[in-house]
């Protein structure tokens, strides 16, 4: 290579070096107005069905926000990542959330197993996390970088249980429980409580994926238990599960989680079988002026009412509970998962919200039951 | 009540569902051998083909909608050997070469069914719900009933197109030694255009059935070819008769296994009779 060749390829390295750094210097300028927030929660997949609606209720909270001045003037930008509803894809999008966009706080889970697989990796990181919809009591108390606007499963389960045993009188119920973490702090919650009561569990766990179930529910009428518990993630799989039950000609009384009593469209296809169905939910409250906002606005933009509401009215909060925080803290990751701990009484559409030194919400489920298609509240 | 006829009614039609998958598979691994994991694939393609038609057809015969899904299905299997598999072949690509395109191949058709259809879950039904019929204690719905008879129909109408037609002949002669066949002056390429066509659209079968009795998920595929694959090896890979076999073992195992342990272990035991086979008896149950 002549002298001048190797001084042209030196100066376009140079050009191309330069100009790459100035790319990134005026990035980095145009960042300093806004304030990123990571988003992580199931947009593929059968859970899709959640994630869908609550990244329509997280666009609308941050454009209400955004179009009312931002936080101290920056306006808030989502970075959605996809967590699959499963622990291993909901540790790498915090880790690529926490790396490669370097926010302080993520919104998210949504679900219980994206939520425990990524709380470590925030933790490490300093990352505050804030879940909506991630329920399992595995989650309670697991690092002080973490809180949830949405209550445990530990209620649900425990609500269920008492039903069962003081309403219902079952003495031994059936579970066909899906292995995730949300499902399974549903029965271990239940287990605990019937158990002390002097009632019996059975329960058949299955993997995700399974989509033929006649042979566990075959094992499972064959013990002959007062009612079956349909514990899955997503209301899809109970579709599934409930038209085999119906299949095999079996007519159980059952108990519902909130995942799938939360799905009004679910509730209403399989309505003969579900009638009278137990379940417990948290619930909303359709007289509290910001939930009603919450819903008129939903329809203004996206023309039909929020589904899932207990999830939609806990995602709307978590945005205006994270400006609050950042308001208050500046975007820290250590200073708001200390002011977490700190909120109490905080009024918003899902009502009032008192964070617990544990990180749980302090408030729970309302017992309900399944009554020509719909979830009415339980008369006691 | 007895469990017992319920659990072998359930072992049938497991049965019934890993047959449609084996049996294909087999076909192809004999004439071309070479693991197809697009087999798979050609089951949700299927499956999806006879949803879109339902979907998009109002009032469409149910029958008509499956048999153009199994149509589908087939043509799909023989252009993707014409255009992938067959130019690979022409450039005396390793079967290894061939597995890993056809892993790709896979990909793309499960990726290409989850743009157009969503990763949504999809039930197909033709209106009126499945009837449900009772068989010395056990509860079968039509569905199930079609799936085994399809499985044991096909089965045996295979065993009699390999024997007894000159396809047959030459498929057998092709999966025997493709250089001879060719010296003998058969036409390979043509044979194993049919085989993937006849295969792939057993598969397109298997994953319409499959759509009526649980329903369609564009990543079902996978799980399908997988029980289909450890049928195909526990019975003898590249055997019509080892597909069926095979088929019927795993899905008594299966079956019968959660009966007594919990049904959280339903993959493990399939895997456990697979490397049980892979040790003790790699030939499979019929030797080829």
């Amino acid at each position: 290579m002549s002298k001048s060749k190797t001084l042209w390829v030196v100066v376009g390295i140079l050009i191309v070096v330069v100009a790459v750094v100035y790319v990134v210097a005026g990035r980095k300028a145009a960042e300093k107005n806004v304030i990123k927030i990571g988003w992580v929660g199931p947009l593929t997949g059968d859970a899709a069905a959640y994630g869908e609606p609550m990244q329509k209720v997280t666009e609308l909270a941050v454009s209400e926000i955004n179009a009312m001045g931002g936080i101290d003037g920056k306006q808030i930008q989502v970075v959605y990542e996809d967590g699959k509803c499963d622990g291993l894809d909901g540790a790498n999008a915090v880790q690529k959330l926490v790396n490669v966009d370097s926010v302080q706080a993520i919104l998210g889970g949504f679900c219980s197993s994206e939520t425990l697989a990524g709380v470590p990796i925030a933790t490490a990181a300093k990352v505050l996390m804030l879940s909506a919809g991630a329920s399992s009591p595995s989650l309670t108390n697991i690092s002080p970088y973490f809180f949830r606007d949405y209550p445990s499963d530990a209620a649900q389960g425990k609500v269920l249980a008492d039903a069962a045993w003081n309403m219902k009188h079952w003495k031994e119920v059936a579970f066909i429980q899906e292995q995730t973490d949300y499902a399974k702090g549903v029965y271990d919650a239940f287990a605990t409580e019937f158990q002390s009561l002097g009632g019996k569990v059975i329960n058949q766990p299955f993997s995700s994926n399974t989509n033929d179930f006649r042979s566990i529910l075959t094992t499972l009428r064959s013990q002959h238990p007062n009612a079956l518990f349909v514990d899955v993630q997503a209301p899809l799989e109970a579709t599934r599960i409930l038209t085999q039950v119906q299949q095999l000609g079996w007519k159980p009384s059952l108990l519902i989680p909130d995942s799938v009593a939360g799905d009004p469209p679910t509730i209403r296809e399989n309505q003969a079988i579900l009638e009278g169905a137990l379940t417990a939910e948290f619930g909303t409250d359709p007289t509290n002026s910001k939930f009603e906002h919450l819903v008129s606005s939903y329809q203004a933009k996206y023309g039909a009412v929020p589904s899932y509401e207990s999830y939609a009215q806990t995602f709307y909060d978590a945005v205006y509970l994270l400006k609050d925080g950042i308001n208050a803290v500046g975007n820290n990751g250590t200073a708001l998962a200390q002011w977490s701990r700190t909120i109490k009484d905080w009024q918003g559409s899902s009502g009032s919200v008192t964070i617990l030194p544990t990180g749980d919400r302090a408030s729970g489920h309302r017992l309900e039951v399944i009554h020509g298609g719909k979830a009415v509240p339980a008369a006691q | 009540m007895s469990i017992l006829p319920q659990l072998i009614a359930n072992s049938l039609i497991a049965a019934g569902t890993y047959a449609l998958i084996a049996l294909g598979f087999n076909l192809i691994y004999a004439a071309t051998k070479f693991f197809n994991l697009a087999h798979g694939a050609m089951a949700t393609a299927g499956g999806y083909a006879a949803f879109f038609l339902l979907q998009s057809f109002v009032g469409i015969n149910v029958v008509l909608a499956a048999a153009l899904g199994v149509l589908f299905a087939g043509l799909l299997g023989w252009a993707l050997d014409r255009a992938v598999y067959r130019e690979l072949r022409k450039r005396k690509a390793s079967n290894t070469v061939l597995l890993v395109a056809s892993l790709g191949v896979f990909t793309v058709i499960q990726a290409v069914i989850a743009m157009i259809f969503t990763s949504q879950f999809q039930t197909l039904s033709g209106g009126a719900a499945d009837s449900v019929y009772q068989i010395g204690g056990a509860a079968v719905t039509e569905t199930q009933v079609i799936m085994i008879a399809a499985a044991v129909a096909i089965a045996a109408g295979l065993g009699l197109l390999l024997k007894k037609t000159l396809l047959g002949k030459e498929v057998r002669a092709v999966s025997d030694d493709e250089e001879v066949a060719k010296i003998v002056g058969i036409n390979t390429e043509r044979v194993i255009g049919w085989v993937f066509f006849i295969g792939s659209a057993i598969a397109g079968l298997g994953g319409i059935l499959v759509g009526f009795d649980t329903g369609l998920q564009p990543t079902m595929g996978m799980s399908l070819l997988l029980r289909g694959v450890i049928a195909s090896i526990v019975g003898g890979v590249g055997t019509v008769y080892g597909a069926a076999a095979g088929a019927l073992l795993l899905g008594f195992v299966e079956n019968f296994g959660i009966w007594k342990i919990s049904g959280e272990w339903k993959d493990a035991i399939a895997f456990s009779l697979l490397i049980v086979f892979l040790v003790f008896r790699p030939q499979g149950i019929f030797k080829r």
